[in-house]
């Protein structure tokens, strides 16, 4: 059982692991219990586990523990206080979940074009944030909302990385 | 649910008290203190002194919207403020006659008597405040979560009447409203969960987390009907995490501190099986026997006329033959639920559609009384028919047993799990004939489907097919044809099976509308013109015991066709082809559907779906927001259906694991989704699975309008189109 170092959502924590390779969906779901990171499909084709390492998009399930010391995860539960991201605003003002286990993962996608790394000043594209959420599967078919919502996003004033 | 008041005449009613005269006093004596400050008048609505509303749902949420619709239905006969309202999702217990969600009847069936419940708590509310004031009570109303009387400009909180409320008599026969006084129903309400689901606080069954528990991974033979023969636990428990191996029946449970050492435990263990009969199977073999089937005698279901007769005498004859596949589910969320075993009780925490299933069976299995076992419905990552089954639930059950008393397990299925342990939509095989005149009039249609019985259900028997419904999509065929046979045959599935959004409709819709374009081609008629003549003004066709209005398919059907544009030029896209298609569906003679699609087909046979307009009548619309939600979800269900998606066999094996085998709908592909929803007063009619049969058919009519290419079969490949 070794421990691992890592900052989740602004607080430092400390996880024991047996195994290195733990995917850190599973550090997040199974020892930290913050669960609104989804399991969907484990090997990084659905997008459900996506969360932030440094302000990146990333699939949770193919990170593994071993590789996080030093670096900054933020998980949707961490993506704002009470849901005031511009993201999460324009999910609720589009009704854009049917299920919604998808959503999170679709969420972080999207809010990382906004407030995330990369180049600081440059705008967000419709084109750029469809492209990435076309990495993601939403079986109830949420897809036509969910590009209001970007709509919503990209249109509005302000929101500029 | 608390002692309430409604617990407390019943259990007086049994004790023979002459209730009326004592109903007050005694309660105000006897009843604990908690019951006499909360207000329950029946098992779905529970008031507050603060003023909280909780209104209990009693169908499970899965997206199809039932946490909001079903307590938009409660609130608005209430008089509710909206914000205030709580949702509690009730377990099984005596008081829920009927959890199953499933055939999009939550709606339909919660109609009456929410409505009826809803309006008892308000009448009681509202006489409260009119004791209280010495006013009539037809001078009160509720509104916004108080009582008013106009006249005086009295308000009273129902959280203040809570007290007198709960001392009244429940009215048998409240007042309904009149649609004209809704203040909810009808109206565009966002999800309820939606603030949760954004936040990450929504609770599915994966997410839910109980002290102690431990996570598991099973190991079944994925051959079907295969069986344990011996294991070696050794390599699984050298996994760091894992805990302990344990056997079930026909089964290997790996026990762990995180669920991917569960997974690896798992994929570690050796493990023997006897892969039996099924060994072999392949979807060749599958799709053989369903066409060994297709030429012997199934039951005829409708029969209009003699259509044998007819078709031997008819000057041509038109004959087409229509498939479709093996489909998965593919819910983001996977089968799991946790389970805890304790002093002759169980405890089931499980993203269900069916509790009440899920109780039974596992009470069977753990030799319990139902009662004993008490199952926690938690929010459902995706269900489409899927959960109906009681299969992990009750696997969970088992697991839990065998790991000790008091051990709370969750098992987890992995995606491929999931896709080879599905209960899998069964492909059809639909044969159509038509018998047409010298001037190409119709005089006989039949139509013919083979398919496989539905396992989830329960074995297969020679009685599975019900004569008086099935198949769907074909005994309900609404077309007025002079004469008609429609016969069915369902065949035993060595494979599992089960209902999937829509269940029967897709395949024998699929077939319909694309036969009825077929003849419209045939014989130099437009489709729309065709199905018009088909569906005389002021005429029914049969749906069981009720007449289905032909008018009502009409109007839809009119109302999709004018706001597709049709007859007009279809937008040029580049220089690929462009074709638009319709088709129609009732289902089960109640919410009619009708739909356009416009694609493009590129030269290598690739399928663009641009536009897909739907109308559709489902009666009173309660939520706007659902309405629309259901139809864009169901346009992209029948598009994964009709482009995308298929489960093949190779060794009795389901081959797919992931989304990349699997292929659904992702957002770049979504067309346009319109919608136009007619406004009726009818009751409400379910729209979970009805937008879905008409895409398939709408889609491959729009790309034989494209291309002169008639696709038979679903999913459409490029191959078929080039």
């Amino acid at each position: 059982m070794s421990g691992y170092a890592l900052t989740v959502n602004g607080r430092r924590r400390t996880v024991e692991s047996p195994d290195p390779d733990l995917p850190l969906l599973w550090v997040l779901r199974d020892l930290l219990g913050l669960t609104g990171t989804k399991y969907g499909c484990g090997v990084g084709i659905c997008g459900a586990c996506t969360v932030h390492v440094d302000g990146k998009a990333m699939r949770s399930c193919q990170v593994p523990v071993s590789s996080l010391a030093g670096h900054a995860v933020t998980t949707i539960e961490g993506l704002s206080k009470d849901g005031a991201h511009p993201c999460q605003r324009a999910w609720l003002e589009e009704d854009v979940a049917q299920c919604g286990y998808c959503q999170p993962g679709m969420i972080m996608t999207c809010a990382a074009f906004f407030g995330g790394a990369g180049a600081p000043g440059s705008r967000p594209t419709q084109e750029g944030i469809e492209a990435a959420l076309s990495e993601h599967v939403c079986r109830c078919g949420t897809y036509g909302r969910m590009r209001k919502a970007v709509a919503r996003l990209v249109g509005a004033p302000g929101i500029v990385r | 649910m608390s002692t309430s008041r409604r617990e407390f005449l019943r259990t007086t009613a049994v004790g023979g008290v002459a209730l009326t005269a004592l109903r007050v006093p005694i309660f105000a004596l006897n009843a604990p203190p908690e019951a006499a400050t909360r207000f329950a008048p029946n098992q779905w609505v529970r008031i507050d002194p603060s003023g909280k509303v909780t209104l209990v749902v009693a169908r499970s949420e899965m997206g199809q919207g039932v946490r909001t619709s079903l307590a938009m239905i409660l609130a608005d006969e209430l008089g509710a403020d909206w914000k205030a309202v709580a949702i509690e999702q009730a377990s099984p217990s005596a008081e829920y006659a009927d959890m199953n969600t499933g055939g999009s009847d939550s709606v339909d069936s919660g109609w009456k008597p929410l409505r009826t419940a809803g309006a008892a708590a308000r009448e009681m509310l509202v006489e409260a405040a009119a004791r209280g004031w010495g006013v009539p009570a037809s001078e009160c109303r509720a509104e916004g979560g108080a009582v008013v009387h106009p006249a005086s400009k009295k308000r009273a909180a129902f959280g203040a009447l809570v007290a007198v409320a709960a001392g009244l008599p429940v009215p048998k026969e409240p007042r309904i409203k009149p649609r004209e006084e809704f203040t909810l129903i009808g109206t565009r309400v966002p999800r309820i969960d939606g603030p949760d689901i954004v936040t990450g606080r929504a609770v599915y069954g994966l997410d839910t987390r109980i002290p102690g528990m431990l996570f598991a991974a099973v190991a079944r033979c994925s051959v079907a009907g295969g069986k344990l023969v011996r294991f070696d636990p050794a390599a699984a428990t050298a996994v760091p995490g894992v805990v302990r191996v344990v056997a079930i029946e026909d089964g290997v449970a790996v026990l762990a501190r995180n669920t991917h050492a569960a997974l690896k435990g798992r994929d570690a263990l050796r493990v023997e099986w006897n892969e039996g009969a099924n060994a072999r199977l392949t979807t060749a073999e599958l799709h053989r026997r369903l066409d060994d089937a297709s030429s012997r005698p199934g039951r005829v279901s409708r029969r209009v006329g003699d259509a044998a007769a007819a078709l031997a005498g008819s000057a041509s004859r038109l004959t087409a033959t229509y498939r479709d596949a093996f489909q998965a589910h593919a819910s983001v969320e996977p089968g799991n639920s946790i389970a805890r075993f304790e002093n002759g009780r169980c405890e089931i925490w499980s993203p269900t559609q069916n509790p009440q299933r899920v109780q039974r069976e596992a009470a069977k299995l753990l030799a319990l009384p139902p009662e004993k076992v008490t199952v926690h419905v938690t929010l459902l990552g995706g269900g489409f028919g899927r959960r109906l089954a009681a299969d992990y639930a009750v696997e969970a059950a088992e697991v839990a047993k065998a790991a000790g008393a008091g051990v709370p397990v969750q098992v987890v299925w992995s995606r491929a799990d999931d896709f080879q342990r599905d209960f899998l939509h069964p492909p059809s095989r639909v044969d159509c004939a038509a018998g047409l005149d010298a001037k190409g009039g119709l005089l006989a249609w039949t139509h013919r489907e083979t398919t496989f019985h539905l396992s989830m259900f329960g074995p297969f028997s020679d009685e599975a097919d019900d004569p008086d419904v099935d198949p769907w999509g074909g005994y309900d065929n609404p077309y007025a044809a002079p004469a008609l046979t429609v016969e069915h045959l369902t065949i035993e599935s060595p494979v599992r099976t089960g209902a999937w959004r829509s269940v029967f409709y897709p395949p024998n819709t699929f077939a319909r509308e694309s036969f009825l374009d077929e003849l419209a081609h045939a014989t130099q008629r437009d489709p729309l013109e065709l199905r018009l003549a088909l569906l005389p003004p002021g005429t029914s066709f049969p749906w069981v015991t009720r007449a289905v209005s032909r008018d009502r398919l009409r109007a839809v059907v009119e109302l999709a066709a004018g706001k597709a544009g049709w007859g007009s030029p279809v937008p040029k896209r580049g220089g690929r082809r462009v074709g638009r298609g319709l088709a129609c569906n009732a289902y089960h003679g109640r919410t009619v559907i009708a739909q356009v699609a416009e694609v493009s087909v590129g030269s290598a046979g690739d399928v663009a779906v641009h536009r897909v307009v739907t109308a559709g009548d489902c009666g009173q619309v309660v939520n706007r927001a659902g309405l629309e939600g259901q139809i864009e979800s169901g346009v992209l269900w029948g598009l994964t259906y009709a482009l995308k998606s298929e489960v093949t066999f190779a060794g009795g094996r389901v081959e797919q694991t992931t989304y990349t085998d699997f292929p659904v709908m992702r957002l770049a592909e979504t067309p346009e989704i319109e919608i136009h929803a007619i406004d009726s007063d009818r009751p409400p009619s379910g729209l979970g699975e009805q937008p879905v049969p008409c895409v398939a058919p709408a889609v491959a009519n729009a790309i034989f309008a494209a291309t002169g290419k008639r696709v038979r079969r679903v999913p459409i490949r490029p191959a078929d189109l080039v």
